[in-house]
């Protein structure tokens, strides 16, 4: 039996609109049940396996070669800057990253702010969006929560993942800018894919029909 | 001793490493087996200067070199830089003193080269190169004596297992050339590219409906435009012009001669990495191993850098990071022990010290690793002090002048066989 392909999965509910895919894509996948507990999981074709990580690391297994290939929101794998391929997009994990502020905020254009703080849990991607507008922003690297900061004074400005808009709303705050439209991404190691290049093209491949029958 | 936390107050800066006794041995063992191996195709070594100006180094070599250079000023204020790779300064010394010199000129190097990236795979700011570089020789009998020679190098430095990707940057370039888009496309459409992105392009397409099909048809094919010689054939049907024609040739003339050099086995093809375009202006290639996600050796075919230096003479060569080519080796289950002396030698106290002195100098030049004993220990603590060092061997200079040795196999000691070197020559170890 051939080795088979390691793929790193974002734990949550990407992992299993990922696995959803998969199956459509003719692979054997494990079994919603087993998506608990055990962080590596085999495929019953023995074509594929699966290791579950923290959706922000899935593009560091995938740079190292401990994953050949993974799922990745757009968004991290942006903010993580890793060196990988990224062969295709996939339709689903759909959300915005935007700048907010409070609803009650003076109607200032953000090029005119003096020197923003801003909470994020992405430093990487807001360090670069105000940079690139001459904007010495003052970042607040936080991991969660990060809609309360403005509401308490912590922060002028947030920077974070938006799906509907409703927790933003919620808490009193709006949108300002987008900054990236996000989805998944298939993300592939640089080595594996010349020395795994039959197996990688085939899921490639694979992935990329089941994707065109859905929208057909 | 010193306590315990005083190493708290001596840290090491960032990116920069120690190697203790079996790394250092590895690396030596690499180092060794590349020279002979380098030294067998003709090439000759050179040692570069660890630092030069700064605008010496930072040459037209693209950004993000230059924003990876390690800066500081000399006396007089004139910036200097760490050397980020050797390639560079070896196109200096050519261009600058070898360049009347009888072509082609095979060069060697090995050493530090220092750059701020974040360390990676065993690349740290600092780490160890190694490479060659053949100059004067345009062609693809050189380019095929470069990649051959790769391929030789990797095998002696005790890498089983490996693939070479090769590509052209023509092809591309080409591509480019005929697609005539405007800079900001040409900017997306190598990104999508870099990042075998297959749906940006299509996006990328869908944007540039002007586009004739067979253009389209080019840039859709790029990202499937890898893996075995097939490529090549599959490359042929979307050239839109000479250049990518040309490009292709190359490349197939390349296989040929690889084919001689019987390391086709190694070989994939890639014309879809465009990587360091600016800088490379015919063939590259990228070597990778299982078991390590990056590539471990670089090199290609760059034949306007020398002129930068002096009169532009054509080049192409390589560089591989011994530090990833430990690790390649490590995960291939090549694993070497730390290096021990054959034999621990006490006694020295008595009146057969002297005696026992001139039976190590006799040792060593058999080529035995002979270490004495400076403690004065008795002989079942020397016995002790060996075995618990790992050394195979205690020998014991013992009153009467009589030497005893003493091993793993007996539980006591024994005349160490006196006359006969014989015996004594088989302890040696490799």
């Amino acid at each position: 039996m051939a080795e088979p392909l390691t793929v790193a999965l974002p734990k949550g509910r990407l992992a299993d609109d990922a696995l959803a895919l998969l199956a459509r894509a003719g692979y054997a996948v494990p079994a919603n049940g087993e998506n608990g507990r055990r962080l590596v999981l085999d495929g019953a074709d023995g074509r594929l396996r699966f290791i579950m990580v923290k959706p922000a690391d899935v593009p560091v297994f995938v740079e190292y070669g401990a994953a050949d290939v993974g799922i990745a929101g757009l968004d991290v794998l942006r903010e993580a800057g890793r060196d990988v391929y990224e062969p295709l997009r996939l339709p689903f994990g759909y959300c915005r990253l935007v700048v907010a502020g409070r609803s009650d905020r003076p109607d200032l254009p953000l090029r005119l702010e003096r020197s923003p703080r801003i909470a994020t849990k992405f430093p990487r991607l807001t360090e670069a969006f105000f940079r690139k507008r001459g904007i010495a922003a003052e970042l607040i690297i936080m991991s969660g929560s990060v809609e309360l900061a403005p509401l308490v004074g912590l922060a002028d400005l947030i920077v974070d993942l938006v799906q509907t808009g409703a927790t933003l709303r919620e808490n009193g705050l709006v949108e300002l800018r987008t900054i990236l439209e996000s989805q998944a991404v298939l993300i592939a190691n640089r080595a594996s894919y010349r020395l795994a290049a039959a197996k990688v093209r085939a899921l490639i491949d694979a992935l990329a029909s089941a994707v065109q029958r859905a929208t057909d | 001793m010193p306590d315990r936390t005083s190493s708290m107050d001596r840290p090491l800066p960032e990116g920069v490493r120690d190697l203790l006794f079996a790394d250092t041995a590895a690396f030596r063992r690499m180092e060794a087996a590349l020279q002979a191996t380098w030294s067998a195709w003709g090439y000759r070594e050179i040692h570069l200067p660890t630092f030069e100006y700064a605008d010496t180094l930072a040459t037209d070599v693209g950004s993000q070199v230059d924003a990876e250079l390690y800066r500081f000023f000399d006396r007089h204020g004139r910036t200097l830089a760490l050397r980020p790779d050797m390639t560079i300064p070896t196109a200096r010394v050519v261009g600058t003193r070898l360049y009347d010199q009888p072509m082609p000129l095979r060069l060697a190097y090995t050493g530090s080269v220092f750059r701020y990236e974040a360390p990676r795979a065993g690349r740290q700011h600092e780490f160890s190169q190694a490479g060659i570089e053949l100059i004067g020789a345009p062609g693809t009998v050189a380019d095929a004596e470069v990649v051959a020679l790769a391929a030789a190098a990797l095998q002696a430095a005790g890498l089983p297992e490996f693939r070479i990707t090769l590509g052209h940057v023509g092809f591309f370039r080409g591509l480019l050339a005929g697609l005539a888009l405007p800079e900001r496309m040409t900017a997306r459409l190598q990104s999508a590219v870099a990042r075998k992105s297959e749906v940006e392009l299509s996006l990328l397409l869908a944007e540039m409906p002007g586009l004739p099909p067979v253009a389209r048809q080019a840039v859709l094919t790029l990202p499937r435009l890898s893996g075995g010689a097939g490529v090549l054939a599959a490359a042929e049907a979307v050239c839109l012009n000479a250049t990518m024609m040309r490009a292709l040739a190359d490349l197939r003339s390349l296989a040929e001669l690889l084919d001689g050099y019987g390391v086709s086995s190694f070989v994939t093809y890639d014309l879809a990495e465009v990587r360091d375009l600016g800088y490379y202006t015919g063939i590259t290639f990228e070597g990778f191993a299982p078991g390590l996600g990056f590539g471990l050796i670089s090199g290609g075919r760059y034949d306007t850098l020398i002129g930068h230096f002096g009169p532009a003479s054509p080049a192409v060569g390589w560089a591989l990071t011994l530090d990833r080519l430990l690790l390649a080796r490590e995960s291939q289950g090549m694993i070497e022990g730390e290096p021990r002396p054959d034999v621990l030698l006490g006694g020295l106290a008595g009146a057969a010290g002297a005696a026992a002195l001139g039976w190590a100098a006799a040792a060593r030049e058999r080529g035995l690793k002979v270490e004495v004993d400076p403690l004065g220990l008795e002989a079942e603590a020397l016995w002790r002090a060996a075995a618990a060092r790992g050394i195979a061997r205690a020998v014991y200079a013992a009153a009467g002048g009589l030497l005893e040795v003493r091993d793993a196999h007996a539980a006591e000691w024994r005349a160490t066989p006196h006359g006969s070197w014989e015996e004594v020559a088989s302890w040696r170890s490799l």
